[in-house]
């Protein structure tokens, strides 16, 4: 196995620490089961906790009748026999604490709590279907199922489902028309429409909004549906659903037809929405990692992808992340299983000794570093410490502290304020002005705009930052207070901050900045804050010539003038 | 990265893996294969790395749009600084031989151009005379940010013309050099070729190449890529209003693709989102027949652009030049199914993604199956990046459409399961 490569940090001492090769597995569903039986495979250990009873059960992206429950059963079988697991059914996760490498974590089980010692987590939790009837306005009777429901039915045999026996009916699936529907809730629907419509006297209909198709395979299925004879009405909007107990009628407008449609279905099929587990929202608070708009529990920005979290060490998987078919759920639990063996490697990492340091003389333990990390990368041992393993170096907690007590090895404050000095010395008549560039996006941006992007600014000094939430008011008022003339603070957009709110804090202090440059008698432009991406080079020359204008509006800062004089 | 050199760092691994393209998904895995102390060796056919998606433009408006595109630049960067992965650019598998390893050999066609000289001055690219004869690429991977392309320059036509050459301050142009021979050793290969992009020549009635306002979505990408605005190319000038046609390609039974490219909605949601965002004078329309789901929470995006395009779910008919450089689409209204005539400014096809043109010969070499559509087959379904040959593995649109998260997603399940071939993920055991 390999020595594991050292983060960042050139030059700065390293050191090899142990780290716990036991992982831990949130959730006993099919995804989890996956990544429990990769692990074990590798030599890891495995603690898996399942809030159920019971491991494995249906997939949450298919019916029983459409995987090979043979193979299922024996990879559980094969996980659950296996030396150095231990599942843990009954229990949830209280507390996550420590860091990557050695993490404690909480449980409680029947009233009681225990911790076990972990390296790494992997988040597993499968999703759960929820009927959309009430949203159609449909209340229950024997006659209206949701879609899993009827595969129950239909997986029973006909002789058992007199719902749909006994000469013709005509069976109509409601889809993606209070919502839009996903690929995977799509092949249920057309999987069990040619079901019925397979079976003898049963007319199948689907009425939906957008066909989802973008999955392997899935036009070839809907082709061979229309083929076999389901009928099928796209719809822009919810239809017009009347119920009188089992008697329901829907009215809506075909376009194909141009004409009103009234459909008196024997059998109706309501989708169902597949939602976070309901434990999502705790489990993300025990582990300390962000969830998405709907509750999934990673946030919705690329840097993380494929399987990663806000903190190092903790990865989720499959349904946990967002509606998932299983093969999907098992891509992702490779990918995860790629990351726990890159982190914990054979029980040894070599990291920098330290990435930020905390000078104690002036740390006056207020926690805010504590509350901002986006990385929960700071833990409280009697005193703040920041793990070097889970920090990511952005910053973000040196330029909140109040009292200056943080730096980071890589980018210290007294080096960024030569590098401000530096740039009012460079001796241009024109406006001089500093760009504080994103490592991440404005600073690739800026490489490639000095190679393609025409001619810059003349008076332009970019300095490096890991995060524009690392631009601290200091250095915008140090580099004022030298005599420039503008500064630019350059950040990734919204929801494309590697650490989450890292542009957001910029921007907040671009708006304190302005609002002291106000104070002190200067002109509020003459400091900008704005978004760019790395592949943006033209519009890095857009936003530094745009701000050199405005700098030539203005004329020199009335502190260069004083200087010169 | 190395640049094609043979030699071998001392603590260097005894696995290796071949990966062959790089784009995302090549670049994905070798990344990820590096970082379990795999030697790589990457062969790409180009003179860039990147594949098709580091072209493509950002998206974002005030938000990021998460289409991806940034991801293929921070990804190569990291392999361009990993020592543990060799790059083979200009190079093609001409045979490979498998023992207990892959034994290879790779015809590698020269770069002509110096990257230790160079200093991307953009001199040669200014003053080529033959249009397309020198490619600039999108990001610095060590190598020149231009290259020769043989196909256009005049000097591989009938050696006219040796401009660049002559002009080069650096003197880092030699087009005498010629292609050469390298072979090798793997213990694994994992398949990332990629696509190539659906020929709208081939859906003759949107007269595309005929119509110079009817251009492709790829073209737009690298427009606001290359220029950050749309223009329209008879006269230069803004469009005021836009027509995006999905599925050129994709999903067309009397063509064969009976499959969805799956990236076609996104990327024209995206595109129009950052267009209007920038002008919001600009009226765009999507024509479709589904629109497909891209990225998380689909139902919130999907409303927010509804906010700003029309979409109109009709597939337009016939396409003809209309009044001054509009061009008129011609489709039946939704609502009745009324024939009407609408004229556009600029009109985008939205281009699917077809399998590449070397599978076949690529698949005999190395005795895979394609499937029906001509894609690399996978042999379980619950992991297709599986082949019906031990050690070789599928990542990204070589097996099949899927979008850049996607594509990522695959190369590291291929690298995981290379990893585990080779038995380097049996760590503790």
């Amino acid at each position: 196995m390999p020595e594991v490569a050292s983060l960042s940090g050139q030059g700065a001492p390293m050191e090899e620490i142990p780290m716990d090769t036991t992982v831990l597995i949130i959730g006993g569903g099919w995804s989890g089961i996956k990544v429990a039986h990769e692990l074990i495979d590798m030599g890891y250990g495995v603690v898996l906790a399942e809030s159920g009873t019971a491991m494995g059960g249906e997939p949450s992206g298919h019916p029983w009748a459409s995987v090979k429950k043979k193979e299922l059963t024996a990879l559980l079988d094969s996980v659950k026999e296996a030396d150095g697991i231990e599942i843990l059914t009954a229990t949830t996760l209280v507390s996550l604490t420590g860091v990557p490498g050695r993490f404690q974590a909480r449980f409680e089980q029947g009233g009681e709590s225990f911790e076990r010692a972990v390296g790494a987590v992997v988040v597993a939790l499968e999703t759960q279907r929820v009927s959309l009837a009430e949203a159609y306005g449909l209340r229950g009777d024997e006659n209206i199922l949701t879609q899993s429901q009827l595969e129950h039915v239909c997986a029973s045999g006909k002789g058992e489902a007199p719902l749909l026996g006994g000469g013709s009916k005509d069976v109509l699936f409601l889809v993606g028309l209070q919502q839009e529907a996903s690929p995977v809730a799509m092949e249920r629907a057309i999987q069990s429409a040619l079901q019925v419509q397979c079976t003898g006297g049963l007319q199948a209909t689907i009425l939906v909004g957008n066909v989802k198709l973008a999955q392997h395979g899935l036009e070839t299925l809907y082709k061979e549906s229309r083929e076999k004879g389901v009928l099928y009405f796209k719809l822009r909007e919810t239809p017009h659903i009347k119920q009188n107990g089992a008697d329901v009628s829907i009215s809506f407008f075909d376009n194909v037809i141009h004409d009103q449609v009234v459909l008196r279905p024997d059998v109706l099929v309501v989708e169902e929405a597949i939602r976070p587990h309901p434990q999502a929202s705790d489990v993300g608070q025990a582990l300390g990692i962000d969830r998405d708009g709907e509750g999934f529990l990673q946030p919705d920005n690329v840097h993380f992808l494929s399987t990663r979290s806000n903190r190092e060490g903790i990865y989720v998987v499959g349904p946990a992340r967002l509606p998932s078919s299983l093969a999907q759920g098992w891509k992702d639990a490779q990918n995860a299983v790629l990351e726990v063996c890159q982190l914990l490697g054979t029980g040894k990492r070599v990291v920098p000794k330290e990435k930020a340091k905390i000078h104690r003389g002036k740390c006056t333990v207020c926690l805010t570093c504590f509350r901002v990390c986006p990385h929960g990368a700071i833990y409280w041992d009697n005193r703040a410490v920041i793990s070097p393993t889970a920090c990511q170096g952005c910053g973000i907690c040196a330029s909140e502290c109040p009292m200056d007590a943080i730096q980071l090895v890589d980018f210290r404050d007294d080096q960024i304020e030569d590098q401000i000095l530096q740039g009012t010395a460079t001796g241009v008549d024109g406006p001089q002005m500093i760009a504080f560039c994103c490592q991440n996006s404005a600073f690739e941006a800026a490489q490639m705009a000095r190679v393609t992007g025409g001619p810059l600014p003349k008076g332009l000094q970019i300095i490096k930052v890991p995060c524009a939430g690392k631009v601290d008011v200091d250095y915008i008022l140090t580099a004022f207070k030298a005599g420039v003339d503008g500064v630019l603070v350059l950040a990734c957009h919204k929801d494309n901050c590697k650490s989450q709110q890292g542009n957001t804090f910029a921007q907040w202090r671009v708006e304190d900045a302005r609002r002291m440059l106000e104070e002190s008698g200067l002109e509020t432009d003459r400091v900008r804050f704005a978004t760019i991406a790395s592949n943006m080079p033209l519009e890095f020359v857009r936003i530094t010539r745009e701000m050199e204008d405005k700098l030539n509006q203005l004329g020199h800062s009335p502190i260069r003038k004083g200087a010169a004089a | 990265m190395k640049q094609g050199s043979k030699e071998h760092s001392p603590n260097h691994s005894p696995k290796k893996v071949l990966v062959i393209g790089g784009g995302i998904a090549g670049l994905s895995a070798a990344w990820e294969l590096a970082r379990l102390a795999i030697d790589v060796d990457i062969v790409e056919k180009g003179p860039f790395l990147g594949g098709h998606a580091i072209g493509f433009c950002c998206k974002a408006t005030d938000e990021c749009q998460k289409c991806g595109a940034c991801s293929v630049a921070a990804r190569l960067l990291e392999v361009v600084q990993e020592p543990r992965i060799t790059v083979h650019l200009m190079s093609e598998l001409k045979s490979v031989t498998r023992n207990s390893t892959h034994r290879y050999v790779l015809s590698k066609r020269p770069l002509y151009i110096n990257p230790d000289r160079c200093t991307n001055c953009g001199l040669c690219f200014d003053k080529c005379p033959a249009a397309g004869a020198i490619v600039r690429g999108y990001a610095k991977t060590g190598t020149s940010l231009y290259a020769i392309n043989e196909a256009q320059c005049l000097y591989f036509k009938d050696g006219t013309c040796r401009l660049c050459q002559d002009e080069c301050p650096e003197q880092a142009i030699d087009l005498d050099q010629s292609a050469r021979q390298v072979s090798g050793e793997a213990d694994a290969i994992i398949v990332a070729t990629g696509f190539q992009v659906f020929d709208a020549k081939a859906r003759p009635r949107y007269g595309y190449g005929i119509n110079r306002n009817v251009i492709t979505a790829l073209e737009l990408e690298r427009m606001l890529r290359d220029k950050a605005q749309v223009l329209r190319p008879s006269d230069n000038k803004a469009p005021k209003t836009i027509a995006f046609i999905q599925c050129v390609g994709s999903r067309d039974h009397q063509l064969h693709h009976g499959f969805c490219s799956q990236v076609c909605c996104g990327y024209a949601m995206r595109m129009a989102e950052a267009i209007s965002h920038r002008d919001s004078g600009v009226q765009i329309s999507i024509f479709y027949m589904d629109m497909q789901n891209c990225g998380k929470n689909f139902s919130a995006f999907y409303e927010r652009c509804k906010e700003h395009v029309r979409f109109v779910r009709s597939m337009p008919g016939d396409l003809f030049q209309g009044e001054g450089d509009q061009v008129t689409l011609c489709y039946a209204t939704e609502r009745d199914g009324r024939p009407v005539k609408k004229p556009f400014d600029l009109v985008v096809l939205s281009v699917g993604i077809m399998p590449g043109a070397s599978n076949v010969r690529l698949a005999h070499m190395l005795q895979l199956d394609l499937d029906k559509h001509g894609f690399f087959a996978f042999t379980d379904p619950m992991d297709k990046t599986t082949t019906k040959q031990d050690g070789i593995f599928l990542a990204g649109t070589a097996q099949g459409p899927k979008d850049i998260a996607d594509s990522m997603g695959q190369a590291g399940q291929a690298a995981q399961r290379a990893a585990q071939y080779l038995g380097v993920m049996a760590c503790l055991k």
